[in-house]
């Protein structure tokens, strides 16, 4: 895949500090657009969507909140939300999404993700770099959510 | 001379020459010389260097506005009152800002950049505000994922607060982070320990402070706080307190009650505290809990699980905490004093609390909360 100059910039905000402090990139050395294209490949190989996908991690959420902060069970997965203050912007500049983290739990497998990583796997088909604390891999995804 | 030497020898000297120019024109174009910050209506005013932001400025005259993210106008925790005109709101503020906000002037103070004299309302309680040098005394598992820590003042080596307030944490770099964070925590200790101040941090997933404090910092080390902050403290009437936690909210209540045992305070009041944990490995001074409601009768403690294990051996209330609180509300807290509510938590449990509290005829107006975000 080509890296645009709109991934050129969304990749360099991704850094550490720029966004947030750790960043989206881990400790991922890849062109932004070979991360996103290595990502696409393992979606369709697993048979996920992206869209699927999301809709399932913001039901998750959904339920979740049921658990006031605490952890719940939601259809055999143990779903806590939290919250942190503020606000985080879209790398790609096309949105701002509530600081939150969500982490899911099923058959060992964990998974944690915020607004933002749900409006980016979404949109962007970004997954994050591998290391990264909030990186959706596809494998972990096709077992808690797949 | 060697020609292959001269290339380069000119490029260079053409670098240097052009970042000398840019050097120079950035201290003429960028010098705002000395501006003056005045703080509500002339109660404090400095003279300061001016080109720097107005939350780091602040602190350096020991004015410390409450702030998440280190500046990066990512939290929205920094805001105060410009009466001054200071230039247009920027895009990066208009997401923390609401209408009314708008209206009235208020801006967030790291995204200001201090080019002229400027006019400005904070609450004065910041005029009390420390920053603290510390050592960790202590560390504590008190659940898998929630931290009891517990630090020593050195200098100064007292603080004075209210139960209920919070302090923020310095964290320095570590990792990728390269600059020094801070984040806010309920102060649990009581105010007559006034030389330490204890903290229940809870492991959050990728969270910088709660990573660095669970994984790095070690007891003796060296520490930073800034504080107090807030406002939530026990309001001084007779209602009887509603108190509803789960997992780190538990701290701003731990202060509460045991000043409220120690120094006999507000003693008309009757407090029911509803704890809401999943099962009992989330439960925690479940003991000390218990043992302070048979010292201080006026206390009841009523903690809920609302997916207890068999092997728990749960006797007590079970559900989620709202629900919980519902039933009692209805059925067992006596009513003639009037309520009042005090919530700790994650904005939705703090929303479904007031959903709980006000469908019960707790007036909105008397509901308290510490809100996490």
């Amino acid at each position: 895949m080509k890296e645009t100059e709109g991934f050129k910039e969304a990749h360099e905000r991704m850094r550490p500090g720029h966004i947030t402090a750790q960043g989206f990139l881990g400790a991922d050395g890849r062109p932004l657009a070979d991360i996103v294209a290595r990502d696409e490949g393992e979606f369709r190989r697993l048979g996920l969507t992206f869209e699927g996908v999301a809709a399932e991690l913001r039901r998750l959420r959904d339920e979740g909140r049921r658990g006031l902060g605490e952890p719940i069970t939601v259809g055999g997965a143990v779903v806590t939300v939290g919250d942190a203050r503020g606000l985080l912007p879209c790398p790609w500049d096309d949105g701002t999404f509530h600081k939150d983290s969500v982490a899911v739990e099923r058959g060992g497998t964990r998974i944690v993700y915020s607004d933002l990583s749900i409006h980016m796997l979404e949109r962007h088909h970004f997954c994050q770099g591998e290391g990264s604390a909030f990186r959706l891999d596809p494998g972990a995804l096709k077992r808690v959510v797949g | 001379m060697n020609p292959y030497l001269l290339g380069p020898l000119v490029v260079s000297g053409i670098t240097a020459f052009l970042a000398l120019l840019i050097a120079l024109t950035d201290r003429v174009v960028n010098d705002y010389g000395t501006v003056v910050i005045d703080i509500n209506k002339g109660k404090k005013r400095f003279e300061v260097k001016g080109g720097a932001p107005l939350l780091g400025t602040l602190a350096s005259q020991k004015i410390f506005v409450p702030s998440a993210c280190g500046g990066r106008g990512s939290c929205g925790a920094c805001k105060c009152r410009v009466t001054s005109e200071v230039g247009p709101v920027l895009p990066t503020e208009l997401p923390y800002l609401s209408k009314e906000e708008l209206a009235d002037g208020t801006r967030l103070a790291c995204q200001i950049k201090l080019k002229k004299d400027i006019a400005i309302e904070v609450p004065e309680e910041l005029f009390s505000v420390k920053r603290f040098e510390a050592a960790v005394s202590s560390i504590r598992d008190l659940t898998y994922d929630i931290k009891e820590v517990t630090y020593a003042l050195e200098d100064p080596n007292e603080i004075e607060f209210i139960p209920g307030q919070y302090v923020q944490i310095v964290v320095p770099p570590y990792g990728d982070l390269d600059e020094e964070v801070q984040r806010a925590y309920s102060m649990s200790s009581k105010p007559g320990d006034r030389n330490k101040v204890e903290l229940l941090i809870r492991l959050v997933p990728g969270g910088i402070a709660t990573t660095w404090v669970h994984k790095h910092l070690k007891q003796g080390q060296k520490a930073r706080l800034v504080g107090p902050f807030g406002e939530f403290r026990v309001h001084d009437t007779p209602a009887t307190m509603l108190c509803v936690a789960g997992g780190s909210g538990m701290a701003p209540f731990w202060s509460m009650l045991r000043h409220m045992e120690a120094e006999n305070a507000h003693p008309d009041k009757d407090v029911w505290y509803f704890f809401g944990a999943r099962g009992l490995k989330d439960m925690f001074y479940l003991d000390e809990l218990r043992a302070l409601e048979k010292r201080m009768p006026r206390f009841h403690f009523v903690p809920a699980l609302s997916e207890p294990a068999p092997e728990d051996n749960w006797t007590g209330e079970t559900g989620l905490v709202t629900d919980v609180l519902d039933r009692f509300i209805k059925e067992r807290i006596p009513k003639e004093k009037g309520f009042e509510g005090y919530l700790c938590g994650s904005p939705g449990m703090i929303n479904a609390c007031i959903a709980v509290m006000t469908k019960n005829g707790v007036a909105e107006k008397d509901i308290f909360f510490d809100k996490f975000a």
